[in-house]
């Protein structure tokens, strides 16, 4: 199997990467970093051996994915760390004019709120629609962590959507 | 007979369709049973279904040519201590070392005496096929129905002559055609063909730069099948094709004789004609 295969997969990577990181264009850095990354360690991924196309092909999504959280975790936790960037501001949605309604606004906003990590077990168990286990395996979590981080995750989004948030963040002016 | 209430994980593992059909068929009786459980667990449905609606409209966006790029040339600051640590181990020394390091990236001609590799067009081509292939609205810029512009326009941006090949009597007919961007900038052209099934076939044609010897490759088919892209290729003069289908190889060396008896036909060295 040849690094080409990846190809397939840039697409749901890319809307991917828009849901987590929230800004178009970072969105795509985050996505050309990942690709650049697989092409270093292609040599180390094995896909499984005899099964179905079908199943390489999701073996090698998950693979790309991880690759992804991990560079998408050494990105907040250094900012995190150095204290550089304002989530809430860093995040305000990008600039796409034309496909988005008021409610997706509202909606992507609230998603935009929660803690990265949070995003990350939703979004891949939602959006992805990634069985347990695999988002257990691409974040180097234990099961019970994904979903109790998914519950978290899908209650303050319910709350941010309500406007039930606690004033801690979600209220915040923002310049 | 009543059932135990699900703890909050069952309830999220149902609308994840994570459970044992008769776990799940548990859960569905209490929250029959349950009304206002069952809105707040339907609302966690709703909250689902709309982060799968989310950024649809990306999925049918082009795949942007950096993207493309990024898996083909890993970045230099990661291959040069790699290729110079693979010489070391190995003591095979730099020049081997360095072509290991490139191995199935292409991004540059072959070190002399190193692997050899395909030709970077090969790659592009593969590449070509696989973004464009799977497209159902978008699948060419210019359709067959215009084709004399579209042959006019793709030999104008490549500077060459170009015909398009028919193979409406091997079943396939033409899509249209697109122009792409090549190594260093170049133009390349990628013609689609479908048949009756909706199978289809991609010929890339690339003009190789002229300090190229003709004679360093003669025209030979060659096969190439990476995972799920295979397909022919060769160099005619300074023009190499590719043509790329996920058809038994047989098949597709049917058609790309078609396809170079038809360029043949049309012209002489350099290649072929433009087609009226």
């Amino acid at each position: 199997m040849d690094v080409d295969a990846a190809i397939a997969h840039i697409p749901r990577l890319r809307r991917y990467a828009r849901a987590l990181v929230g800004d178009a264009a970072r969105a795509d850095d985050l996505v050309q970093d990942t690709l650049e990354r697989a092409c270093q360690k292609w040599a180390l991924w094995r896909p499984p051996a005899a099964v179905p196309a079908a199943e390489v092909e999701a073996a090698l999504r998950g693979w790309l994915l991880a690759l992804m959280h991990n560079l998408y975790a050494n990105q907040w936790q250094q900012a995190a760390r150095q204290r550089t960037v304002d989530w809430d501001e860093a995040r305000e949605p990008g600039h796409d004019p034309g496909s988005h309604t008021a409610l997706r606004l509202d909606f992507e906003r609230a998603l935009a709120r929660l803690a990265p990590p949070a995003r990350e077990v939703l979004l891949l168990v939602a959006m992805e629609q990634c069985s347990y286990a695999e988002t257990a395996q691409m974040l180097g979590i234990p099961i019970g962590t994904v979903m109790s981080r998914l519950a978290r995750a899908r209650e303050q989004l319910r709350r941010l959507m309500e406007g039930e948030a606690p004033p801690r963040g979600a209220l915040k002016a923002v310049k | 007979m009543p059932v135990n209430p699900p703890d909050e994980a069952a309830l999220h593992a149902w609308v994840d369709d994570e459970l044992a059909p008769e776990s799940a068929a548990e859960v569905a009786q209490w929250l029959a049973a349950h009304p206002e459980e069952a809105a707040r667990v339907a609302a966690i449905q709703a909250q689902r279904a709309s982060l799968q609606a989310l950024h649809a409209q990306v999925l049918e966006e082009p795949v942007p040519p950096r993207l493309l790029r990024a898996l083909r040339r890993p970045p230099l600051q990661w291959r040069w201590p790699h290729a110079l640590a693979a010489g070391v181990m190995l003591g095979l020394g730099l020049g081997a070392g360095y072509g290991l390091g490139q191995r199935g990236h292409g991004a540059l001609p072959p070190p002399a005496g190193g692997v050899a590799l395909l030709p970077v067009f090969v790659r592009e081509a593969a590449a070509a096929h696989a973004v464009y292939v799977p497209e159902r609205r978008h699948p060419v810029e210019v359709a067959a129905q215009q084709q004399a512009h579209l042959v006019q326009w793709l030999s104008r941006r490549l500077g060459v002559p170009l015909k398009v090949p028919m193979l409406d009597d091997r079943g396939f007919h033409l899509v249209g055609g697109r122009l792409l961007p090549g190594e260093a900038g170049q133009s390349r052209a990628q013609f689609m063909y479908e048949d009756a099934a909706g199978q289809r076939v991609t010929l890339y044609v690339s003009v190789l730069a002229r300090e190229r010897p003709a004679t360093a490759a003669p025209v030979a088919f060659q096969w190439t099948a990476d995972g799920t892209t295979r397909g022919f290729y060769w160099i005619d003069g300074q023009q190499g094709y590719a043509v790329s289908a996920a058809l038994p190889r047989e098949r597709l060396h049917e058609l790309a004789e078609a396809i170079y008896r038809q360029l043949e036909q049309a012209g002489a060295g350099t290649g072929v004609d433009v087609a009226r």
